[in-house]
C-alpha cells in the first residue's frame, strides 16, 4: 500500500536538510541521481506514481542548484497522465525546467494543446498556468488563438475565464508583437467588463488596461462599460459582493484597476457617462469622509487605494475644478494623519494637482502644512516630496516665503536631498524674483549654507544673471565683497565673487572700505586655499583688475611672477600667469583695455538649473509641462566658459560654442525628431528662438542658429547628413523674391559639397536689413543621395522679429509713446482665442523671445503685459510698442501693437497672432 | 603579523575567536563566515583577501582554522603555525572536533594566548607547553617549578628542561615518505616527487647529543673523500659501504631539506652533518624532498573502451614492484566514472569493488598485495545518454602504505652522547623503521 504521500522524497529532502556539509550534499545527490538514472532507463516501465516521485526528486535536486540533463521525458509523459496529481508535478516540472530543444518544446506544446481542449476545467487551468509561467515566444504564436477562445466562449467556467485572461496578459507582456488577437474578438473581450463574476471582470480589466496601452482606438467601448461597472460597485454597498468585499471596502482591486483604465482616455464625452463618472468619483470622496468602518489597517488601505487612484484620475481628467478642490482637500487631511506612507502618498498627489491651473490655489491652502511637515518629518522620503510639492506650488505670490522657508530648512536638510534643494530654490528665486537684489541676496545665502552642493550650473547662473542686468551690478560687487569677508568662504563663493569684483569691482572702488587694494589683498587672501580651477579663475580677476585700477597693477604682476603662478605645477595655472604677465607688460592701456573689457550680456537661453534639474529626476517635474521648450540648449556652455571667456579676448568664440545640430549621438538624434514634431504644430519656426530645427526628413536636417546685432543678423546654417552614405553635389542657395531683394541683403560663406555619412557641415553667413518686409525668402537645397537628385524647397523662416533689439523705459514713457502713435495705420488691434494654457510666465518668457521688452509693472493691470523694441533696419529704426491684455475667463487675448512706421504693426501681428 | 584566530564550526558559527591586534574588528568573524564558508561557489584558495584584509585558512573535518592578518606577512609562516596549532590541540585533546573544541575552550584560548604574542608566534612545542599548560584546572604552582619553566622557556634551549631521567634510554626513528605521482596512460612519467619527514621520539636521560647521518649524496661523497684520503685507515670491518662503488649507488640526492629548531644548523652548513639535542618525547626531524630515482611502489594501467552513447568498458590492471619478500597494505584503488552513469557490473581477481554513487567513482580496495604481483578488475558501465558535455575522464588514483622507503633514503647512523650522565652510545636502544604512503599518486586514463 502506497499513498500519495511520496515517502521516498521526504525521506530525500530530510537526508539532505542533514548533511553537515556541501560535500556530503553533492555525494547524497549523486547517489539519487544515479539511482533516478537506473529507474528511468528506457528498458523499465514505472507506473505514473513513480515517474512522479522521481521527476519531483529531479525537480528538488535542480532547485538546490544543481544540473539536471535528463528526466524530460518522463516529465512531458506526466503530463498526458489522468491523474490530477500526476499532471500537476508534470507542469511544475517542465514550467521550472524548460527544454530548449525544439522537438521537446512540440511535445509540450501538443500536450498542453490537448488539454485546453480538454473538457475538465481542472486540466484546463493548470494548462492556462504552465502557459503562463513560461510565457515566451512559441507559447504565444501556438496559443494565439486557443486561449482567446477560451476567454470568450459562452461556455467556459468563471475561473477557468479568469486564468485565460491573466495568461493572455502575460502572453501579451512578455510578446505581444506575436501575439495576434482577432479584430473580430475586441466586443467581446470588453464585454468581459459586464461579467457577472467580479473575479472574471477583474482579471478582464488588467487585460484590457495592456491591450488598450497597445491600441487605444480599438479599445475605446471599454470606457462606457468601466464607468458603469464603477458606478454600480461605487454605489451599492459592501453587503452586495460577498467574496469581493475586503474589509467592508466592495472590490477594490477591480476599483483601481478601472480606475486605472480610464486614466487611459480623454475625459468622455458623452455628457451622461461624464457625469455619470463625476458621480463616482464624487461618491469615492464622500466615502472618504465617512467614519472608518473597522480599525483594521487593511480596511482603510483598501479605502485609501480606491481614493488615491481616484484622485489620480481626476487629475488626468482635469477638468472637473470641483473635484480637484475637494481631492486637494481631502489630501490635505492625510498631510496630517499618522501613518507615513498616506502622507508621503498626500504630498506626491498633491504634486499633481499643483500644476494643475484648477487647483493650483487650493493646493496653497496647505503650505504652512507642508511646510511644517518638511520641518518635522522624520521620514526622509517624505521631506524629499514635501520639498517637491512645494517647489511645484510656489509662484510669484509665495516665493519670497517659501524661499526662505527653504533656505532655512537646508542648513539641516539631509544630505541626499541637498543638492536637489539647492537647484530648486536657485530654480525659484530667479524665476520669481521681483527684485534682483533678492536673489542675489537668496544666492549667495545658499552658496554659504551649502556650498558644497552648488553645483557649477548654479553659480554659472549666478554669473549670468548678474552679467545681463545691469542695475544690480553694483549691490552684486558690494554683497559680493560682504560675502568674501567672512574668514572662511566656500570655494564656490570665491569662484563667485571673483568673477563679480573682475567685472563690476570699480564699482565700489570709491568706497573707502572697499578701496581697489582692499579688494584685491581680500581676494588674495582667499588664492592659496583654492583648487587650481579656483586659481585659474582668480588670476583672471586679477588681469581684470589690472585694467579696471591701473594703480594695483605693479601688485598684480609681483603675483604673476611669483614662482607659485609663473612656475606652478598646474599647467593651467603656469599658462595663465605667462601670458597674462607678457600681456601686462607689453600692451598699452588703450588695448588691455579692450581685451579686458566687460562681458557682453549672456544670450538668453534656457536655464541650464532646469536642464540640470531634468536630468537628476527625469520623471518628477511637476514644472515641467509647462516649460515647452526643449533641452536643447543643454550643454553647459552656457555659463561663463571660465576658462575660454574669462578674457574677452576674442568675440567670435562666444559664437561658436557647441553644434547646434549634433547627429553623431542618439539622444540628440531623438531629441531632435522630438522637437520638430513639436514644431509643426506650430508652423512658425525660428520665431522665438535663437536656434531651431528649420526642416528636416528621412535623409537631411536643417538647422540654424542666429544673434542679431543692430540691423546685421549672424547665421549658422548647419546641414546633417541622416544617412548611412555620402551626400554629394550639395548646394544650398536662399532666394529673395520680388520686393525682397530691396529689403535684405544676403552674404553667405561658400560650402563643401560633400558631406560624409551621419556628419554634418555648417555654412555661415550675414543678413543685412535694410527695411521692413512681410515675406520669407525661399530656400533651395539639392544634392545626390545615392545617385538620385533630391530638391528641396521651403520657405526659409527668417522673420522681422529677428531685428527687433529690446527697449526698457519706465511707464510715463511708455504711455507718453504710446499716446504718440496713435495714427490708423500705425496700430494694429487683434482678439483671438487662447491656444495655450494661460500662464502668465509662458506669455512672458515668450514675448521676450520674441525680441522686445516685456516691461513689469507698466500697466495698471498686472495680468497684462506691456513692452517695447526696435526693429533696427539699415535705413530707418522703427519704434514698436505693443500691449496684451489675457481674459482668463473667455480663453481670449487682445493683443495691440503701434509701431512708428507705417504697416509693420499689421506684420507683427501677423506673426503673434496664432502663438499664445 | 597575525592579527587574529578564529575558530568555525561548518555552519559557520564562531567556536573561538581570539584577536590579538587593533586593526582587526569583529566584523572580520562575519566577513569571514559571509565570503568563505557561506559562499555559493567553494572557494579554492587558502588565502582570501576581503576588504584588505588576507584570511588564512584550514579546514580539519567539519572545523575551519582561520588566522587574520591586515599586513602583508609571510603566508608560509602564517600555515605553519596553522598547522603546529592543530598538532599542539591534537596532543591536547585528540581528534579536531566541535564537540571537542566546545569541551576544551578555556584551554584552547590558554594555548592562544602562549603560542601568539601580539601576533608573533612563539613556542609552540608541544613538550613544553605541556609541562604550564594542562587540562587539570588550575593547579598551585611551586617557586621551583616557576623557575623551571622559566629557565626552560627562556633558556638556550628551549624546547628541553633539565632533569629528565629514564630507566631505559630509547628512542624510536619514523621514516615517512609520501609518493607523489602523474603518469599517463601509456605509462610515461609525467611527474613524480616524494615528501618525506623523519620523526623522532625520544625518552633520554640527561641532556643528550644525537648525530644523525643519512645516504645524502653530498655526505657520502664528503666521507668516501675523506677515507680515501685516510688510505682505508679504518678499522670497522662492518663499514663495507665505505666502497665508493656502492656508496655512489645508494645514495640519494635531496632537493632541499628542513630541520627541527634543535637541530644545529650552523654545523650542517659547514660540516654537513646533523646534530642536536632532542626534545622530549614525539617531534619531527627533518622534511625533505626528493625527485630523482623514485621507485614506484605500484603502477596502473588503465584501458576504457566506450562503447556506442550508453556503455563503456573499463579494465585496471595493477602491478606491484618492489621485493616480493615485502607487502604492500590498505591498498585503494579509485576510477571515477561519468556522472551519467546509471549502472556498473563489476569483475575483480583480488580484494572488493565497489560502485560509489555518491562520489561517481569505482573503488577497489585489497587489503594487502606482495611484491611483483599483477591483479585486474574490469567493469562494464552502462550510461543514460547525454548530448550537452563531453566527459573528461579525469585520473585514477590510488592509495596504498608500503614498508620501504621509495626515494631510498637510508638511515646510516644515529648516535648518542651524553657526557654528564656518562651513558654510551651503545646502550641506547633503537628503532627505525619506514613507511612509504602515497600522496597523489594518479594515473591518467
Amino acid at each position: 500500500m502506497r499513498g500519495d504521500a511520496m515517502r521516498g522524497l521526504a525521506v530525500f529532502i530530510s537526508d539532505i536538510r542533514n548533511c553537515k556539509s556541501r560535500e556530503a550534499e553533492l555525494r547524497r545527490i549523486n547517489k539519487e541521481l544515479t539511482n533516478i538514472r537506473q529507474r528511468f532507463r528506457a528498458d523499465k516501465t514505472l507506473d505514473g506514481y513513480q515517474k512522479k516521485k522521481y521527476v519531483c526528486k529531479l525537480l528538488f535536486i535542480f532547485l538546490l542548484g544543481h544540473d539536471i540533463d535528463f528526466g524530460y521525458m518522463e516529465a512531458v509523459n506526466l503530463l498526458s497522465s489522468n491523474k490530477y496529481t500526476e499532471k500537476q508535478i508534470g507542469y511544475l516540472f517542465i514550467s521550472v525546467i524548460m527544454n530548449s530543444s525544439t522537438e521537446m518544446k512540440q511535445l509540450i506544446i501538443q500536450n498542453i494543446r490537448n488539454d485546453l481542449q480538454s473538457r475538465n476545467p481542472i486540466f484546463i487551468n493548470l494548462a492556462l498556468q504552465c502557459v503562463a509561467n513560461i510565457g515566451d515566444r512559441e507559447m504565444a504564436i501556438a496559443f494565439t488563438n486557443d486561449i482567446p477562445r477560451l476567454l470568450i466562449s459562452g461556455d467556459t467556467l468563471d475561473a477557468v475565464k479568469q486564468s485565460a485572461a491573466l495568461c493572455l496578459l502575460r502572453l501579451h507582456r512578455t510578446s505581444s508583437d506575436s501575439l495576434q488577437l482577432n479584430t473580430e474578438w475586441t466586443a467581446r473581450i470588453i464585454h468581459l467588463l459586464n461579467d457577472q463574476h467580479l473575479g472574471v471582470a477583474t482579471a478582464a480589466v488588467s487585460l484590457i488596461d495592456a491591450l488598450v496601452k497597445r491600441n487605444p482606438d480599438e479599445y475605446r467601448g471599454c470606457v462606457n462599460l468601466a464607468v458603469s461597472r464603477l458606478s454600480r460597485i461605487v454605489t451599492s454597498s459592501y453587503t452586495d459582493f460577498q467574496d469581493y468585499t475586503y474589509y467592508f471596502v466592495p472590490a477594490p482591486w477591480l476599483c483601481v484597476k478601472l480606475l486605472r483604465l480610464l486614466q487611459n482616455y480623454p475625459p468622455p464625452e458623452d455628457p451622461s457617462v461624464r457625469s455619470r463618472l463625476n458621480e463616482c468619483l464624487d461618491t469615492i470622496l464622500n466615502k472618504a469622509q465617512e467614519p472608518l468602518k473597522s480599525k483594521k489597517v487593511q480596511h482603510s488601505n483598501a479605502r485609501n487605494a480606491v481614493l488615491f487612484e481616484a484622485i489620480n484620475l481626476i487629475i488626468h481628467m482635469d477638468c472637473e475644478s470641483s473635484l480637484l478642490v475637494r481631492a486637494c482637500n481631502q489630501l490635505g487631511q492625510f498631510l496630517q494623519n499618522r501613518e507615513t506612507n498616506l502622507r508621503y502618498l498626500a504630498l506626491e498627489s498633491m504634486c499633481l494637482l499643483a500644476a494643475s491651473e484648477f487647483s493650483h490655489e487650493a493646493v496653497k491652502k496647505h503650505q504652512e502644512t507642508v511646510i511644517n511637515a518638511l520641518k518635522s518629518e522624520r521620514d526622509v522620503s517624505v521631506r524629499q516630496r514635501a520639498v517637491d510639492l512645494l517647489y511645484a506650488m510656489c509662484d510669484r505670490s509665495n516665493a519670497q516665503d517659501l524661499v526662505q522657508e527653504m533656505l532655512a530648512y537646508l542648513e539641516t536638510a539631509d544630505y541626499t536631498i541637498r543638492e536637489e534643494m539647492v537647484l530648486k530654490i536657485a530654480i525659484l528665486s530667479e524665476k520669481y524674483a521681483v527684485d534682483y537684489s533678492w536673489y542675489l541676496d537668496v544666492m549667495l545665502k545658499l552658496i554659504r549654507i551649502a556650498g558644497d552642493f552648488v553645483s557649477e550650473e548654479v553659480w554659472y547662473r549666478v554669473i549670468q544673471v548678474v552679467v545681463n542686468r545691469t542695475d544690480v551690478q553694483s549691490y552684486a560687487a558690494k554683497i559680493a565683497f560682504e560675502a568674501l569677508q567672512a574668514p572662511a568662504c566656500h570655494e564656490n563663493m570665491v569662484k563667485v565673487g571673483g568673477y563679480i569684483l573682475g567685472e563690476y569691482g570699480n564699482l565700489i572702488a570709491l568706497d573707502p572700505r572697499s578701496t581697489p587694494m582692499i579688494q584685491f589683498n581680500l581676494l588674495h587672501s582667499k588664492y592659496h586655499l583654492c583648487s587650481p580651477a579656483t586659481r585659474c579663475l582668480i588670476l583672471s580677476t586679477y588681469m581684470k583688475f589690472m585694467n579696471l585700477f591701473p594703480e594695483i597693477k605693479h601688485h598684480i604682476q609681483e603675483i604673476l611672477r611669483h614662482d607659485s603662478n609663473y612656475r606652478s605645477s598646474d599647467v593651467e595655472i603656469q599658462q595663465r600667469a605667462t601670458e597674462y604677465l607678457r600681456l601686462s607688460e607689453i600692451c598699452n592701456p588703450t588695448v588691455l583695455a579692450t581685451i579686458l573689457e566687460i562681458m557682453p550680456p549672456y544670450p538668453e537661453k534656457q536655464s541650464p538649473l532646469l536642464v540640470r534639474l531634468k536630468q537628476k529626476k527625469p520623471l518628477m517635474e511637476a514644472n515641467g509641462a509647462t516649460e515647452s521648450q526643449p533641452a536643447a540648449s543643454g550643454n553647459t556652455d552656457d555659463g561663463p566658459k571660465l576658462t575660454e571667456t574669462a578674457i574677452h579676448l576674442n568675440q567670435q568664440a562666444q559664437h561658436q560654442n557647441g553644434l547646434l545640430v549634433s547627429l553623431d549621438t542618439p539622444e540628440s538624434n531623438g531629441h531632435h525628431e522630438e522637437s520638430t514634431s513639436h514644431h509643426s504644430s506650430s508652423a512658425k519656426k525660428f520665431l522665438f528662438k535663437n536656434s531651431d530645427i528649420i526642416f528636416e526628413n528621412e535623409l537631411i536636417q536643417v538647422g540654424i542658429k542666429g544673434e542679431s546685432t543692430k540691423s546685421t543678423l549672424r547665421i549658422e546654417l548647419y546641414y546633417g547628413n541622416k544617412t548611412n552614405s555620402h551626400l554629394t553635389h550639395f548646394s544650398a542657395d536662399i532666394f529673395t523674391p520680388g520686393d525682397l531683394q530691396t529689403a535684405l541683403r544676403m552674404n553667405f560663406d561658400p560650402i563643401k559639397s560633400t558631406i560624409d555619412p551621419k556628419a554634418q557641415i555648417k555654412q555661415t553667413g550675414t543678413i543685412d536689413c535694410i527695411k521692413d518686409f512681410a515675406e520669407l525668402p525661399t530656400m533651395n537645397i539639392s544634392f545626390l543621395h545615392n545617385n538620385m537628385l533630391q530638391k528641396i524647397d521651403y520657405a526659409f523662416p527668417l522673420y522681422l522679429n529677428k531685428f527687433i533689439e529690446k527697449a526698457e523705459m519706465d511707464s510715463n514713457n511708455f504711455f507718453l509713446r504710446w499716446r504718440n502713435l496713435d495714427k490708423p495705420n500705425q496700430e494694429c488691434q487683434k482678439i483671438f482665442p487662447a491656444k495655450f494654457p494661460m500662464v502668465y510666465n509662458d506669455c512672458n518668457q515668450k514675448l521676450e523671445d520674441f525680441g522686445w521688452s516685456s516691461l513689469v509693472g507698466i500697466d495698471v493691470n498686472a495680468e497684462n503685459f506691456c513692452g517695447a523694441g526696435i526693429i533696427n533696419t539699415s535705413t530707418q529704426p522703427i519704434g514698436c510698442l505693443y500691449r496684451l491684455e489675457p481674459n482668463k475667463q473667455a480663453k481670449m487675448y487682445r493683443l495691440t501693437i503701434r509701431s512708428s512706421k507705417e504697416g509693420v504693426a499689421n506684420r507683427l501681428m501677423e506673426l503673434l497672432e496664432d502663438q499664445f | 603579523m597575525i592579527g587574529g584566530v578564529f575558530i568555525y564550526n561548518h555552519k559557520g558559527e564562531v567556536l573561538i575567536s581570539r584577536v590579538y591586534r587593533d586593526d582587526i574588528g569583529r566584523n572580520a568573524v562575519d566577513a569571514f563566515r559571509v565570503n568563505v564558508i557561506h559562499a555559493r561557489q567553494q572557494s579554492r584558495f587558502p588565502v582570501v583577501n576581503i576588504a584588505r584584509t588576507s584570511f588564512f585558512y584550514t579546514k580539519r573535518s567539519n572545523i575551519w582554522l582561520c588566522a587574520v592578518a591586515k599586513q602583508n606577512i609571510n603566508a608560509a609562516m602564517v600555515f605553519e603555525f596553522l598547522n603546529k596549532m592543530i598538532d599542539v590541540m591534537q596532543s591536547y585533546f585528540g581528534k579536531i572536533s566541535e564537540e571537542n573544541v566546545k569541551n576544551n575552550f578555556v584551554l584552547i584560548y590558554e594555548l592562544l594566548d602562549e603560542i601568539l604574542d601580539f601576533g608573533y608566534p612563539q613556542n609552540s612545542d608541544t613538550g613544553v607547553l605541556k609541562s604550564f599548560i594542562t587540562q587539570q584546572g588550575v593547579r598551585p604552582v611551586t617557586r621551583e617549578e616557576q623557575t623551571n619553566v622559566t629557565s626552560a622557556v627562556t633558556g638556550q634551549i628551549g624546547w628541553r628542561r633539565e632533569g629528565i631521567k629514564y630507566r631505559r634510554n630509547e628512542l624510536f626513528l619514523d621514516v615517512i615518505e609520501s609518493v607523489n605521482l602523474l603518469m599517463s596512460q601509456q605509462g610515461q612519467v609525467l611527474s613524480t616527487h616524494v615528501a618525506g619527514r623523519v620523526v623522532m621520539k625520544s625518552y633520554l636521560s640527561g641532556m643528550p647529543e644525537c648525530k644523525f647521518g643519512i645516504n645524502d649524496k653530498i655526505t657520502v661523497e664528503n666521507r668516501t673523500k675523506n677515507t680515501t684520503d685516510s688510505t682505508n685507515a679504518t678499522t670497522n670491518p662492518n663499514n663495507g659501504a665505505t666502497n665508493p662503488a656502492t656508496t655512489t649507488k645508494t645514495a640519494i640526492a635531496i632537493d632541499d631539506c628542513q630541520f627541527h629548531q634543535c637541530v644545529k644548523l650552523s654545523k650542517f652548513e659547514s660540516e654537513h652533518s646533523i646534530s642536536f639535542i632532542p626534545p622530549d618525547g614525539e617531534f619531527e626531524l627533518m622534511r625533505y624532498r626528493t625527485t630523482k630515482d623514485i621507485s614506484l611502489p605500484f603502477r596502473v594501467i588503465p584501458l576504457v573502451r566506450e562503447i556506442g552513447r550508453t556503455k563503456m568498458e573499463v579494465k585496471v590492471v595493477v602491478k606491484s614492484n618492489f621485493k616480493p619478500t615485502l607487502i604492500g597494505q590498505k591498498i585503494e584503488i579509485r576510477i571515477p566514472i561519468p556522472p551519467n552513469t546509471c549502472d556498473v557490473q563489476l569483475l575483480c581477481m583480488k580484494g572488493k569493488a565497489k560502485h560509489k554513487a555518491s562520489d561517481n567513482a569505482i573503488v577497489w580496495k585489497m587489503k594487502r598485495m606482495g611484491g611483483m604481483k599483477e591483479s585486474q578488475l574490469s567493469a562494464e558501465i552502462e550510461l543514460t545518454p547525454n548530448d550537452k558535455k563531453k566527459w573528461n575522464r579525469p585520473p585514477i588514483s590510488m592509495n596504498f602504505e608500503v614498508p620501504f622507503a621509495p626515494s631510498g633514503f637510508k638511515v646510516r647512523y644515529l648516535k648518542v652522547f651524553e657526557h654528564k650522565l656518562n651513558y654510551s652510545d651503545s646502550e641506547t636502544i633503537k628503532w627505525v623503521r619506514y613507511i612509504g604512503k602515497s600522496g597523489l599518486y594518479e594515473t591518467r586514463s
